[in-house]
């Protein structure tokens, strides 16, 4: 089954997929030690700074492989099928911000860190995807 | 070929544009009693969370405007346009708030408000109008 969905992929979604599994490897590899070493060492704040950023950056590489698939895409209909995704991700992502923005700013919900509004908006792609192959399914049992 | 002057007055910018003044109207006439009555200590327990939410609704609508202006928008290359914005907004948004919330777990950085990240995503916007005018010679709405 595995083997006949990879089949049916683009050129520029398997090269997407295997970046974002060696970002996400990356990712795996570089974050338990840097917060290892933030728990148990004490660190300067250029080195707090360097690690930071570390972190973020296979995060960054996630979004910049999302923009050079949708470049690389050659199969019109997979492209809009990934931008109807991303516009829905993005919009919904923007709606829980705002609204948590204004709960924390009234002091009803508490503050939380940035890094979760990317979280929040691969949820909501994923969200989005399971929708979208639950209802073609059915326009396909309906034909 | 479509020209810029032509399609800042298309029927879909218009309805656009009018749709995006009144919910800022409405976003004003939220905002400014929420932030008077949690000033003045005027709203406790659950009316709190109504009047707290009651400003982002506003902001929602403008999403969900963008999102039925690309629906109604006639011209492709105006669309395409727009599309473009929006993926740079989303990139330049979503890596601020990573770059943000690591250095925030660092502790380099202090907490913001979520609402911030739609502030940083309308100048994400800014952004995709420069890259289309450098790449395409068309900044766009």
């Amino acid at each position: 089954m595995f083997a006949a969905k990879q089949s049916d992929l683009t050129p520029a979604q398997r090269a997407h997929i295997r970046r974002i599994l060696r970002l996400l490897l990356a990712y795996a590899i570089v974050l338990p030690p840097l917060v290892w070493l933030r728990a148990h060492r004490h660190v300067s704040d250029a080195a707090s700074l360097a690690m930071a950023i570390a972190a973020s950056l296979p995060v960054l590489g996630i979004f910049a492989s999302w923009g050079r698939y949708l470049s690389a895409e050659r199969d019109e209909y997979q492209q809009s099928l990934a931008l109807r995704r991303i516009a829905v991700a993005t919009n919904a992502t923007m709606g829980a911000a705002i609204v948590w923005g204004f709960l924390q700013a009234f002091g009803v919900m508490p503050l939380i860190e940035t890094y979760w509004v990317p979280f929040v908006w691969v949820v909501f792609q994923g969200m989005y995807g399971c929708i979208d192959v639950f209802s073609s399914h059915r326009r396909g049992n309906g034909q | 070929m479509t020209s810029p002057a032509r399609t800042l007055r298309s029927a879909a910018w218009k309805r656009y544009n009018i749709r995006i003044l009144l919910l800022s109207l409405l976003y004003a006439a939220f905002l400014l009693p929420a932030v008077y009555g949690f000033k003045h200590k005027l709203i406790i327990g659950a009316v709190a969370w109504i009047v707290a939410v009651l400003p982002a609704i506003p902001i929602i609508g403008i999403f969900g405007a963008m999102g039925r202006y690309l629906v109604e928008e006639q011209d492709e290359y105006v669309r395409m346009l727009m599309v473009r914005q929006m993926l740079w907004a989303m990139g330049f948004t979503l890596s601020v708030a990573t770059i943000w919330g690591f250095l925030d777990n660092f502790e380099l950085v202090g907490h913001v408000d979520g609402y911030w990240i739609v502030v940083v995503w309308y100048f994400g916007q800014g952004i995709g109008s420069i890259v289309n005018k450098l790449t395409l010679g068309d900044g766009g709405c």
